[in-house]
């Protein structure tokens, strides 16, 4: 057994030894090829909603993604891109902005020349701002909002960091985002430094080739990127949001300005996922799920609870500040660092887990492996564990209850 | 045929002496029409016919394509309404406007042309999209 773990740890390596190139351009390229039948490439862009100058318009940059350029219309990008079998999505986090094109091999031409051409050449056509986008805008921030642990979350980033990553992700149904800021934003984030072309299933060096080739036809804005963002600080403090919805919600997390091992193994420590589908009958309503997120400079972890009733909410959140402040046994402990292992190389083997790893390489030059990641999860211990803890505990905890407020427990209820 | 209908005017206007000699005509005959009288450009005579099928609440430009021009810059719409709304006020009245507001020569008249051509440009962009043939080399 040993033996094997040992050679999969060498695979795993070759996989990984990528060397990220950068053209005349000034975009870096990097691309991992495992012999997959098709190939994605995505275009990552520091351009996320910490860096946006007024709330929402990265939200609405990422809704202006694949629309009408110099070259082609929308309806034109769309039918082409459909008669090549390709998908094109856009997805936006607190960081980055991802263009993604999904295609079988060969068509990378085409790929790599249409995501060329949207970074250099988008018209941002009024009409199309006002008949494609904010509709589009406005129905996302509507159904984020009646969702209560997307809620929770986005409450928790606000209150943790407050600017820079607590901006909010969504534009809300009352900013107003005007065409020129989206038009600005769109120039400065788009510059050669802030870009990062990242690809599975296909060769680095033919990758580098075509966004070089590319980029010659359809040039990008020259000069740095005007773009800048706080460095992160943690705040912490509670909120309480009313809410009609089923589920009673409460989050309890912790901040600190760098992410580590031990608080993604302390979070699921305290909220252990079941390793059965259906671990009794009848199953608990109540549902526990842990929250570990890692930025560049700072990390949220902690535990959603979820529940229909009141009552079983302030129980399990009881329960869990109690677990939180025991110590752990070594079988705890054990279990929690191999379910954090198997959940980081679950998340590193699919597509956009291969993606965010190489766009960090690009970005930051660290080493973010798989194996890098699994061998920090193995080093964590009970004291580093207990260490944790204890410089958690001393900052505000952030607090989010969504639901009955009248009901829900405050901070000091729960015994934090 | 489309919906900007069959023109000479290209023409012309190509020819040095033929612009000479139509163009006081057509202006003589513009303000024979009496729209200018009115307060009104010429673009804003364009009517679009609603389907006789579709509820009689729906706007023009939700239901006809080629109405879709009119929204799409949001500044000529707003001052369209308005002189609509004026010149409907005068038709109450049985008066045209003073003199110091009627529309002159040198206004912009066709201001929904550009709006329409490009959208018409889109529906025969989407009819050849929908209507190809795909071979594979």
């Amino acid at each position: 057994m040993l033996a094997t773990r040992a050679s999969t740890a060498k695979r795993l390596a070759r996989s990984f030894a990528t060397a990220i190139d950068t053209k005349a351009s000034g975009v870096k390229v990097a691309a991992v090829d495992n012999g997959q039948p098709t190939t994605a490439v995505t275009v990552l862009i520091k351009a996320g909603s910490r860096y946006q100058p007024s709330p929402g318009v990265a939200h609405v940059l990422k809704n202006f993604t694949f629309k009408s350029t110099a070259k082609r219309s929308t309806l034109g990008t769309v039918r082409e891109s459909e008669l090549y079998g390709g998908v094109l999505s856009a997805s936006l986090s607190r960081e980055y902005l991802a263009l993604t094109t999904e295609f079988l091999r060969g068509d990378e031409a085409y790929f790599t020349s249409l995501l060329a051409s949207i970074l250099a050449t988008t018209k941002f056509l009024p009409h199309e701002f006002s008949e494609y986008v904010l509709p589009v805008v406005r129905d996302e921030s509507m159904h984020a909002s009646h969702v209560p642990s997307t809620l929770a979350i986005e409450a928790a980033h606000g209150l943790a960091f407050r600017t820079g990553l607590g901006a909010p992700l969504l534009a809300g149904a009352h900013s107003h985002v005007s065409l020129d800021s989206v038009k600005e934003f769109a120039t400065s984030a788009f510059s050669p430094s802030n870009i990062a072309v990242v690809g599975t299933g296909i060769d680095s060096a033919r990758l580098a080739d075509l966004v070089d080739k590319a980029l010659a036809e359809t040039p990008l804005p020259s000069g740095s990127s005007s773009l800048s963002t706080p460095s992160s600080k943690y705040f912490g403090g509670s909120a309480r949001i009313d809410s009609h919805s089923s589920d009673q919600t409460v989050f309890i997390g912790f901040g600190t300005t760098a992410p580590s091992a031990a608080l993604s193994v302390l979070a699921t420590h305290l909220a252990p996922p079941s390793a059965l589908k259906w671990p009794s009958v009848p199953r608990s309503s109540t549902k526990l799920t842990p929250v570990y997120i890692p930025y560049s400079d700072a990390a949220l972890a902690g535990v959603l609870i979820q529940s229909p009733d009141v009552k079983s909410v302030t129980e399990a959140a009881k329960s869990i500040v109690e677990k939180l402040k025991k110590p752990l046994t070594a079988e705890q402990l054990r279990s929690a660092v191999s379910r954090t292992k198997l959940d980081a190389a679950v998340t590193a083997e699919s597509r956009e887990g291969t993606a965010l790893a190489l766009g960090k390489k690009v970005f930051s030059s660290a080493d973010a492996s798989v194996e890098s990641t699994l061998a920090a999860l193995d080093k964590v211990d009970a004291a580093t564990i207990s260490k944790t803890v204890s410089e958690l505990t001393r900052e505000t905890p952030t607090y989010i209850a969504i639901g009955d407020v009248s009901a829900l427990p405050y901070v000091d209820e729960i015994g934090l | 045929m489309n919906a900007l209908g069959p023109s000479l005017a290209p023409y012309v206007r190509s020819s040095r002496t033929l612009k000479k000699w139509v163009a006081p005509l057509a202006q003589w005959y513009a303000n024979l029409m009496g729209y200018r009288k009115m307060g009104l450009k010429y673009d804003d005579l364009r009517t679009f016919l609603l389907p006789s099928s579709v509820c009689i609440t729906a706007a023009a430009h939700e239901v006809d394509f080629r109405a879709r021009g009119i929204t799409r810059s949001s500044k000529e719409y707003y001052d369209r309404v308005y002189r609509m709304k004026l010149s409907a006020h005068q038709s109450v009245l049985h008066k045209p406007l003073p003199k110091e507001q009627w529309m002159s020569a040198n206004e912009v008249f066709r201001y929904l042309k550009p709006h329409i051509v490009g959208v018409l440009e889109e529906e025969t962009e989407r009819a050849a999209w929908d209507t190809m043939t795909v071979q594979r080399k």
